[in-house]
């Protein structure tokens, strides 16, 4: 039927026209006053005994070396930051990291239940992604399901002697996939379809999110695994010093302050170098790294 | 850099005690939610928007923008209840595709409406809070609240070092841009790799540093700060009061429509 289509046309131009004045399509972060209040409370009662857990670990750690209260601290704003970057999109819009992938990879998901929770309230008060009543919905499937399953599958995948990189990007890829169908499940199981319930509202949420969400995580995969050949490149001293690199099993790799004081080289000495070799060329130039 | 951060050192309204911000959000919210009546939104939306432009000063412009930011959920996530897929057509419209329906219902398109109402509403309840209210006045309510102080120093930490790390981060991506680190999506990826190790490498440096820094001030676990205090006004308290019992009164009476 001619007339039908023409309709059908018009309303879909009309719904591509919305996603082009819509400013940004962020992660899925369900927004202010979205869920009924019911559900509001009862994600925040589920997510309560993974937010003790980690809050216990963190007052382990810091009570083990005041020291790393400042680490933690750092942890926090740099998910917060990584979340926060424009990242390269092919379909053009603009769009951000979640960052769980590779917290939970690098800090474990015991952490990042807390950061995590610290974070979206940043994000929602300062940002405006989320909200303060969604708070429970959102942290439990990106601060705690979404790392859960992260840290898992990178383990899993270090049991299993995968190639770490693979590792790593599995682990961020499906992280973000499952951070998704669990919003789109917290979403369905508050508004059930009228014709087919729950089960049918999950997966026209699921249809409806995976034009954005599905390209965006295999990109955070890769972004994951880039991040992390970086930092095995520059920074391996520091990722033994948070436990993410382990080469000689049962002694404590040294700190970084303590590397200094042993005279070790550092990442800081390479920056140095590297800023020494680029002022003989370019005269009293420094390099964009050095402090 | 955060907009929003930003526009509350500008705010009229900063001064104003934080307490009685968060108690007028919070609740606001809360009664938004429970009610999710069109009227209350509307009522609530309204207000929020003369307390933020016209008592806080926050440009208009400035804050309709910020009111589209969560748009793109709104519009995709309201079309998904809005909208079934079924064999058999619903009473509000129905396009038919082959065998299928792409239809809704009547109580679906007024439930997704009242839904977009309370969102909006409750969207401007959180823009009244946070471009009103100075992040660290919102931590020191939450210090009186008794929440674990160790969570309130991280926030406080995180708050700081976000800054920190944001300026870092804008510095690089600038420079990468200027080495046309930007020009087609290969380098764009190898830059963001190489943005976010080196901004995770300076991080941990920063932290070290700092503890050191702050160590050596004698920091024993704690940042004490004197804040400004602003006592709570008996007027503003007894006003808030007033506008949640018409709240109220609106959600349950269905006051002033029928009598």
């Amino acid at each position: 039927m001619p007339k039908k289509k023409k309709i059908l046309l018009r309303a879909y131009i009309a719904f591509a026209a919305l996603f082009v004045i819509a400013p940004a399509s962020n992660a899925m972060h369900i927004m202010e006053g979205y869920l009924p209040a019911g559900y509001c409370v009862a994600w925040g009662v589920i997510c309560l005994p993974f937010l003790i857990a980690g809050f216990i670990s963190l007052k382990k750690k810091v009570k083990e070396n005041r020291r790393n209260l400042t680490l933690i601290a750092m942890s926090g704003a740099f998910i917060f930051v990584i979340s926060s970057l424009k990242i390269p999109s092919v379909t053009g819009s603009c769009s951000h990291m979640t960052g769980t992938g590779l917290g939970a990879i690098l800090f474990g998901p015991a952490a990042v239940s807390v950061l995590g929770i610290i974070v979206l309230i940043f994000q929602a008060v300062l940002l405006a992604h989320g909200g303060l009543t969604t708070l429970g919905a959102n942290t439990f499937s990106m601060a705690i399901a979404g790392p859960l399953v992260s840290f898992g599958i990178y383990k899993l995948c270090r049991a299993a002697k995968v190639n770490r990189r693979v590792g790593v990007f599995l682990a961020a890829f499906l992280g973000d996939i499952f951070t998704y169908c669990v919003t789109s499940i917290q979403l369905a199981l508050a508004y059930p379809s009228e014709a087919g319930g729950v089960a049918a509202s999950a997966v026209k949420f699921l249809g409806v999110f995976a034009p954005t969400q599905l390209p965006l995580a295999v990109i955070e995969g890769i972004l994951t695994v880039v991040i992390v050949i970086g930092l095995e490149t520059y920074a391996k001293p520091e990722l033994k010093s948070i436990g993410f690199l382990r080469d000689t099993p049962g002694k404590q790799p040294p700190c970084l302050h303590e590397r200094i004081f042993a005279g070790q080289r550092t990442a800081n000495d390479s920056c140095r170098e590297l800023s020494e070799v680029s002022r003989d060329r370019i005269g009293e130039a420094k390099h964009p790294l050095s402090d | 850099m955060l907009l929003i951060d930003k526009l509350s050192y500008q705010s009229k309204l900063r001064y104003v005690n934080a307490s009685e911000k968060l108690m007028y959000a919070v609740l606001t919210l809360v009664l938004c939610i429970l009610s999710r009546s069109v009227r209350v939104a509307v009522l609530v939306f309204a207000v929020n928007g003369i307390l933020t432009v016209g008592k806080g000063g926050i440009p208009l412009f400035r804050y309709i923008k910020l009111l589209m930011i969560p748009f793109a959920f709104l519009i995709v996530g309201t079309a998904a209840i809005m909208v079934n897929i079924s064999e058999t057509p619903l009473d509000a419209f129905a396009i038919t595709i082959g065998k299928w329906y792409i239809t809704g219902s009547r109580a679906g398109v007024y439930q997704g409406l009242r839904l977009c109402s309370t969102a909006f509403a409750a969207v401007s309840c959180l823009y009244f809070l946070s471009l009103n209210t100075v992040m660290t006045d919102i931590l020191g309510t939450c210090r009186k609240l008794h929440l674990p102080p160790l969570l309130i120093e991280l926030m406080l930490l995180i708050y700081r070092f976000i800054f920190v790390l944001s300026k870092t981060a804008h510095a690089i991506t600038v420079s990468q841009q200027s080495r046309l680190g930007n020009r087609n999506f290969r380098t764009q990826i190898r830059a963001f790799g190489a943005l976010g190790s080196a901004l995770f490498v300076l991080a941990l440096k920063r932290s070290n540093a700092l503890y050191d820094a702050m160590e050596s001030r004698c920091y024993d676990g704690s940042i004490r700060v004197l804040s400004r205090e602003q006592p709570a006004s008996k007027k503003e308290i007894a006003g808030i009061i007033m506008f949640e019992v018409i709240l109220i009164l609106i959600w349950f009476c269905n006051w002033p429509v029928c009598g």
